[in-house]
């Protein structure tokens, strides 16, 4: 497990989020990489009963790279909790029906192909909520260390070179605070609640 | 079980847990103060039960009415928590109120003017007593004549036995039963030998009876000298009698398949066990068929096993023998033998026992252990699920499996733990390991037995694993071995060595031992290099040059040459060590001046007949000493003496 860094990539103007794909695979590959499958990485938002108080949403997230885990956050409105568990997570949350409710129109996922260069792991994704393409969405990931903060120069200057001049890297708001922690899986999904809680605030996104 | 343990059981000094919060912290509850906590000890008092103890004297009526007051007073005293003291309030009050009743009527009644107290008269039952008697006493002469039967019946048998002193099947059953699963079925005794309870999930049962030994067979085998005679009999089903053991070689690999099943197919059974058939006792023949149930789970297992895995050279199951390829040329042959009494008579004796001979010798008895330990093994985990015992996952998987979900595990990880060894691969091994570890011990011997000069001596750790051992070789000459000696360790693993040498080099070898064994030549050399310097050191020679990999002369199969020249204290004397390990070590001497120096044309000056001269080969097998060391010490002591 290493330091995951996860980058939007801007669809330019009149031109689909495959062609974005595509182009940037042909950059991956060009560099050397070989591809390994697929990857996924679902959320699924619960919103509480109103009866139970102020409302919480618990985000359930699922990721192809760690398949035995359900990562679940509760979002407070003031301040997140998360859980890691196993598989049977999902089946709890169904018996909580009752005072959590899903909220299926604003299941999100990002899929795509899964890249492997040298230490590094590229992973492409396109962000569809309820069949409709919202985004790109790449994450880079660098296995070797678990500090994000020895690691971060490394990993800004591959994206860059990845995705051109024109995106600016940034680190993750979510890193900001803990660069000199070691790096975890949830710190991952917690940037990919950042970035999904962005696409759901946007409406209105080309179709593929 | 027998001997029962005392548990004590005690409140915790902790206070109760008001509140877990989603962080995990506990909330405690406040412990009670004094006052509250004498409130809530006044609440628990039952006023009702120590009314009814007082109260004896007290009509039924009043005291029933008693109780029911108090039963509607409890329940206001338990919803109302207003005040603590409500409740023993409300209790007291009535008491009062019962209490100034009673006095009253009391009163009344002593004046014997308005009311007078009469004991009541009990209802009396009509009936008729003798017609009850003759009824209980018919009834209980039926079952004393039942009982009675039943003594009479126990005592002409038990008498008969005590007349004969026979064994008592009783004492028997209860003994079997100490070590053995029973039960009844309808009028038999059936039990059961196999592994299940222990963890096995072999499909095969285990079911033997248990019968009462007719008598005359006990009489007559009393009247025999010899042990006593049980009462029991068991009765082992036939494809578990007999005796069967699993046998484990390893042999070199026979060019033909036919010959080596052939050869191997007539690996002998250690005959019977002592004593036949009925008059072996019933524990010994419960645990050979106990026995043979294992060897048949484990032979099943493990072919099963090579028939599933995929190997380079695949494993070979015929018959009873199961072949698998342990190192090129080496094969490791486990069979299954049985012998129930039937078939040892039909074999014919003279053709067996030749063969068995050598095959017996070859019989390896640690990897036949090692392979019962393994099943055993196997057994244990199916039957000891790691704790915690989640209360909704499923039982069974690994520890790591459980945790691989909440310490979001990634694929890798859980592709790692889904990988198990199966027990033929574990045992090819360990077969391996045995076989790598006796061949680099004979290299080891040899080289020692062949290399006189350094001394060659390896530890190996006597603490190993199945799988891996650990030698460690020391190098030094005799007579100095505080001067200079070289160490490294050799790590045995299952196909492949690896070597920790003096300078930290790590080399990973293969199985074939010529390469061990070209590693410890060149480990000798360099050693005699390092050790004349070391010597020369301590003479007060001077190092002046030393390559351990020179470019000059023939190219040597295995290393390189390497040389050192030493220069003698005053510097008039040198000496060039070569030394090559196709051919040996060479020493060269040169002195200055040199003796043959003439001035010629070019050099004129006399200065340079101090350069020394051209160098001369010593033969060292000449010298006096008892080793090279020892030689080279000599001769740098006399070289260093002014001439």
């Amino acid at each position: 497990m290493g330091v995951t860094v996860l980058q939007q990539y801007p669809v330019p103007e009149n031109k689909t989020g495959t062609y974005v794909i595509e182009l940037l695979t042909k950059r991956i590959l060009a560099l050397g990489a070989s591809q390994q499958g697929q990857f996924l990485v679902d959320c699924e938002s619960y919103l509480s009963h109103p009866q139970m108080g102020t409302t919480k949403t618990v985000h359930i997230f699922h990721n192809s790279e760690q398949p035995a885990s359900v990562f679940s956050i509760l979002d407070t409105g003031t301040k997140n909790i998360h859980v890691i568990a196993d598989g049977l997570f999902d089946l709890l949350m169904m018996k909580l029906s009752q005072h959590y409710t899903s909220k299926k129109q604003t299941k999100i996922e990002s899929k795509g192909p899964r890249f492997e260069l040298g230490d590094f792991c590229i992973k492409l994704g396109s962000v569809t909520m309820n069949q409709s393409f919202k985004g790109i969405l790449v994450e880079v990931e660098y296995r070797p260390c678990v500090t994000a903060n020895a690691v971060w120069n490394l990993l800004r200057e591959f994206l860059q070179g990845l995705l051109g001049p024109s995106v600016p890297v940034q680190p993750p708001q979510h890193l900001l605070s803990r660069m000199n922690d070691i790096y975890t899986p949830i710190d991952t999904i917690y940037q990919y609640l950042e970035h999904f809680s962005a696409y759901r605030k946007i409406t209105g996104m080309r179709s593929t | 079980m027998a001997n029962s343990v005392n548990i004590s059981i005690e409140a915790p000094i902790e206070n109760q847990i008001q509140e877990i919060t989603y962080d995990g912290q506990e909330i405690y509850q406040a412990p009670l103060s004094m006052s509250e906590n004498l409130a809530r000890l006044a609440q628990k008092i039952d006023f009702a039960k120590t009314e009814d103890e007082f109260c004896n004297i007290k009509k039924e009526g009043e005291s029933s009415s008693d109780s029911k007051s108090e039963d509607e007073n409890k329940e206001p005293g338990y919803q109302s928590s207003l005040w603590p003291w409500d409740s023993v309030r409300n209790k007291l009050r009535n008491a009062l109120t019962e209490v100034s009743v009673l006095a009253d009527v009391l009163s009344i009644a002593k004046e014997k003017r308005y009311m007078v107290l009469d004991p009541v008269q009990p209802e009396q039952v009509e009936n008729r007593p003798m017609v009850q008697v003759y009824g209980r006493k018919k009834a209980l002469g039926a079952a004393a004549a039942v009982l009675l039967a039943g003594v009479e019946r126990l005592r002409a048998s038990e008498t008969m036995r005590m007349t004969r002193s026979m064994p008592d099947f009783h004492i028997d059953l209860l003994r079997l039963r100490q070590n053995w699963r029973l039960k009844k079925v309808s009028n038999t005794i059936v039990g059961d030998l196999s592994y299940r309870t222990a963890g096995s999930k072999f499909s095969q049962t285990g079911v033997f009876e248990v019968t009462k030994a007719p008598e005359e067979q006990i009489a007559q085998a009393m009247s025999a000298a010899g042990p006593v005679p049980s009462a029991l009999r068991v009765t082992v089903p036939p494809e578990l009698q007999g005796v069967a053991f699993i046998s484990v070689l390893c042999q070199k690999e026979q060019e033909d398949v036919v010959t080596a099943t052939l050869s191997s197919a007539a690996i002998n059974c250690p005959g019977t066990l002592p004593g036949d058939g009925a008059e072996l006792h019933w524990q010994q023949k419960l645990e050979a068929a106990q026995n043979v149930l294992f060897c048949k789970e484990l032979f099943a297992r493990l072919a099963a096993e090579a028939v599933q895995l995929d190997a380079s050279i695949p494993h070979m199951v015929v018959g009873n023998q199961i072949m698998a390829t342990v190192l090129p040329g080496i094969q490791l042959l486990i069979g299954l033998c049985h012998n129930n009494g039937q078939t040892n008579n039909n074999a014919n004796p003279e053709g067996v026992k030749p063969e068995s001979a050598t095959g017996k010798s070859d019989h390896d008895h640690v990897l036949e252990h090692s392979l019962h330990q393994l099943l055993r093994a196997v057994h244990h985990a199916n039957t000891h699920h790691p704790f915690p015992h989640p209360a909704t996952g499923p039982l069974g998987p690994s520890k790591r499996r459980c945790l691989a979900g909440p310490m979001a595990a990634d694929r890798y990880e859980l592709l790692d733990m889904s990988k198990e060894q199966s027990l033929l691969e574990q045992i090819i091994q360990q077969a391996q390991h045995f076989f790598m570890r006796r061949r680099s011990e004979y290299v080891l011997d040899t080289i020692a037995k062949e290399v006189k000069d350094p001394l060659i001596v390896s530890h190996w750790n006597a603490l190993n694993s199945p799988t891996q051992s650990c030698v460690k070789i020391n190098i030094m000459a005799y007579g100095y071995d505080a001067v200079c000696r070289t160490s490294l360790v050799v790590h045995v693993g299952e196909k492949t060595l690896k070597c920790i040498c003096r300078d930290g080099k790590v080399r990973h070898l293969s199985y074939e031992l010529q390469e061990l064994r070209d590693l410890i030549y060149c480990q000798i050399y360099q050693h005699q290099m390092t050790a004349v310097q070391a010597v020369g050191r301590c003479m007060g020679w001077q190092l002046l040059a030393s390559s351990s990999h020179l470019g000059s002369g023939p190219v040597e199969p295995l290393g390189n040459a390497s040389s050192c020249l030493l220069a003698s204290p005053n510097g008039d004397r040198m000496l060039a060590i070569r030394c090559e390990p196709s051919v040996g070590i060479q020493v060269f001497i040169a002195q200055s001046p040199r003796k043959d120096f003439f001035t010629s044309e070019l050099v004129q000056d006399k200065k340079w007949e101090h350069l020394g001269g051209a160098f001369k080969e010593i033969k060292l097998e000449k010298m006096e000493g008892k080793n090279f060391l020892n030689k080279m010490e000599l001769l740098m002591a006399c070289l260093s003496s002014p001439s």
